[in-house]
């Protein structure tokens, strides 16, 4: 009786005290783990400027084991008191879904994917904006023939990892902005039904290259790799995406169409400490919350008349301001120019 | 150290020295991943009893370190199966990988069976791939003499691509950004034994293979058989042991396992085939059945000591600062240490010749 009476106090006591900001933040560093210099090192950064900013406590977890260990490394952090998880692994989706009922109390975030529940936060980036600005560049730069290896041709590619609405957001946005900024190009479509093949993506950017191509975006995971390497072996330039891959052929990669991870980890944290957790909600990061945009272009900068760069900026505030309104096939379905 | 001593006079049999033998290579690790705790600033005996703590403090983290140790327990008896014939076969990761993935296609492909047909046909899938995962190296060493260390590790490395390629393209969820094969419906699921954990039916049917190898290793002709052809081939043969043909069937069997390990990650655990299905369980099982010395005991033991620190060297990050790369030091030196005995163990094959 007495001990169930200290409990209920207890219980009072820490609903009246103890914030659910106060408790600290789990990162779960997705396959590849910390040191890839690319997705999870991006994340990692966020996480630490928002436990930095916010005083929160906060771990990282790294596992080899990460897929095959989902559901327990989730319970375990989940049981272990921490307020809120950011889960950098793609394929925590579904057991993220069967945890998270059994821990209401619990705020979970998940990246690049909708999972519904009232304590999971669904974080997406809106990467057809990013896509329409490297789609108004690629355009401008493809009839420049002041620009080295570019041919007088108005043809540029795009190449995608596979035929679905989640690789056709990025492409619809793409041929957009091309055809906003120049609405005689030509914009190659194509797929290569694998996200691992750099000699697929070699192959069919080689293919382009010879139609004319002389700016390719891919938007083809590894596969990527290859249309890089065509590029490179060509002298034209290739476009990369969601990190900064300019680096992988500099000079020959002409930007990357980069979602700022490292910004979507530190919003949803910040916005947990300041009791403002978007739980059921999904978070889209555009161009105007710097969740996606163009890389710096540290190598290609110099390369490009400065008229065509003020032109792509000019794009971008046009976004912003909503004057243009860049399509998403994943909410609206397929637009007329990819019928 | 006499507690030690008597208690294994009481117990002939097992003699203290096979028992300090089994357990140096842990000690040793554990001393020298103490030395690189202590230079990084970490108190080892604390990052230890936080081990220790996460591995095996209260049922919950119990259960985690047996499902974890499951797939280790299969990985480990099918290397040892082949070890114990003189066949040094490394290629359980790649069976591993392919019995994972049939098992994963029948499961989401098939969704209109029943549970109890669903289940076995996966599992079977599975066991199958596996097996024909082994075929080509096991005629090979059989007829050819073709080195198997070459085939099985090669193979390893096409199986890795082969499966990324399949749940890339043809097999990829639809929809899915991510490489990974739709999920298995709720039938083709291995039943947990401790809900919300994801310990399932699969440890049953591995202790169950131990004992099955236990049993088989002692009374058994084809046990007695495997056991000569891996001590002395030669005298082997002279007995009128036909041991090409069981090198073929010993790999084979070392292939199925390896295939149902993969089968039961993907029906217990995982639930779908997806790119990083295996953290290299393979390769784990190699040290666990050098560590385990071949013996069923010794690999349910390392099994669960290799399942203890990947279960728990994810969770103590929650509650320290010790990265993963020092639990990884740890997990390296112990199997360092366990593969030792490899030495000895192809200076046997090499005499055997």
């Amino acid at each position: 009786m007495a001990l169930a009476a200290t409990m209920v106090l207890a219980s009072v006591l820490g609903t009246a005290n103890a914030y659910a900001e106060d408790k600290p933040v789990a990162l779960i560093v997705s396959q590849g783990g910390l040191g890839d210099q690319s997705y999870n090192d991006l994340a990692y950064t966020g996480f630490e400027r928002a436990l930095k900013d916010t005083g929160i406590e906060g771990k990282p977890v790294e596992s080899k084991e990460v897929v095959s260990q989902a559901t327990e490394i989730l319970r375990r952090a989940s049981d272990a008191d921490f307020g809120l998880i950011v889960d950098l692994e793609y394929a925590h989706g579904e057991p993220m879904l069967e945890v998270a009922k059994d821990y209401p109390d619990t705020k979970y975030v998940i990246l690049n994917q909708v999972r519904e529940g009232a304590n999971i936060a669904s974080v997406l980036f809106q990467e057809q904006e990013g896509s329409y600005l490297a789609g108004t560049l690629a355009a401008l730069v493809t009839t420049d023939t002041s620009i080295k290896g570019i041919n007088p041709k108005p043809v540029i590619g795009v190449i995608g990892g596979t035929k679905s609405a989640g690789i056709d957001k990025f492409i619809a946005g793409f041929i957009q902005g091309a055809k906003a900024a120049n609405p005689d190009v030509m914009v190659k479509v194509a797929y290569s039904n694998t996200f691992g093949d750099p000699a697929v993506g070699l192959q069919m950017a080689k293919a382009m290259i010879e139609e004319g191509a002389d700016v390719i975006y891919h938007v083809a995971g590894g596969t990527g790799m290859g249309v890089i390497q065509a590029a490179k072996e060509a002298g034209v330039y290739a476009i990369g995406v969601d990190t900064d891959q300019d680096g992988i052929a500099p000079g020959n990669v002409l930007t990357s169409m980069v979602k700022h991870t490292d910004i979507a980890v530190e919003k949803v944290m910040k916005d947990y400490a300041a009791d403002k957790f978007p739980g059921g909600q999904t978070i889209s990061l555009g161009l105007k919350e710097n969740g996606v945009g163009l890389s710096e272009m540290k190598y290609t900068k110099e390369l490009i008349p400065a008229p065509i760069l003020e032109k792509v900026e000019t794009a971008k505030q046009d976004i912003l301001s909503g004057k243009v309104k860049v399509w998403n096939v994943v909410d609206q379905g397929y637009p007329d120019f990819m019928k | 150290m006499s507690a030690v001593a008597s208690s294994a006079r009481a117990a002939p049999g097992i003699g203290w020295r096979d028992i300090a033998l089994a357990i140096a290579p842990l000690v040793l690790a554990l001393i020298v991943a103490a030395v690189v705790l202590g230079i990084a600033g970490h108190n080892p005996l604390e990052v230890y009893w936080l081990l220790l703590k996460e591995s095996f403090g209260g049922t919950k983290r119990v259960a985690a370190t047996v499902a974890a140790s499951t797939p280790l327990i299969l990985t480990g008896l099918a290397t040892a199966v082949a070890f114990r014939t003189g066949v040094f076969n490394v290629g359980v990761e790649g069976s591993l990988l392919v019995g994972g993935l049939a098992a994963a296609f029948v499961g989401f492909t098939y969704v209109d069976l029943p549970a109890a047909l669903l289940l076995p046909l996966a599992l079977g899938a599975a066991v199958v791939a596996g097996t024909l995962w082994m075929l080509v190296p096991a005629v090979l060493k059989a007829r050819l003499d073709v080195d198997e260390v070459v085939t099985t590790l090669m193979l390893n490395f096409i199986a890795v691509s082969f499966t990324a390629w399949l749940v890339n393209g043809p097999l990829l969820a639809p929809g899915s950004a991510n490489s990974a094969t739709p999920m298995v419906v709720e039938a083709a699921r291995l039943p947990k034994l401790m809900p919300p954990s994801t310990l399932n039916a699969g440890f049953l049917i591995a202790v169950a293979l131990l004992v099955l190898y236990w049993l088989w290793g002692r009374g058994t002709a084809l046990g007695l058989e495997t056991r000569l052809a891996g001590l002395n081939p030669r005298f082997a043969i002279a007995s009128g042991i036909n041991v090409p043909m069981l090198i073929v069937k010993m790999m084979l069997l070392s292939g199925a396992i390896g295939g149902l390990a993969g089968g039961i990650q993907a029906l217990g655990t995982v639930n779908r085939f997806v790119v990083g299905f295996s953290p290299g369980y393979g390769f784990t099982g190699i040290a666990v059945a050098l560590l385990g010395r071949g013996s069923a005991i010794g690999i349910f033991l390392a099994a669960l000591l290799f399942g203890a620190l990947a279960t728990s060297g994810a969770t103590i990050q929650l509650f320290s600062d010790v990265p993963i790369e020092i639990v990884n030091i740890l997990q390296g030196t112990v199997m360092i240490f366990a593969v030792a005995r490899f030495s000895w163990l192809l200076k046997n094959r090499r005499g055997g010749k």
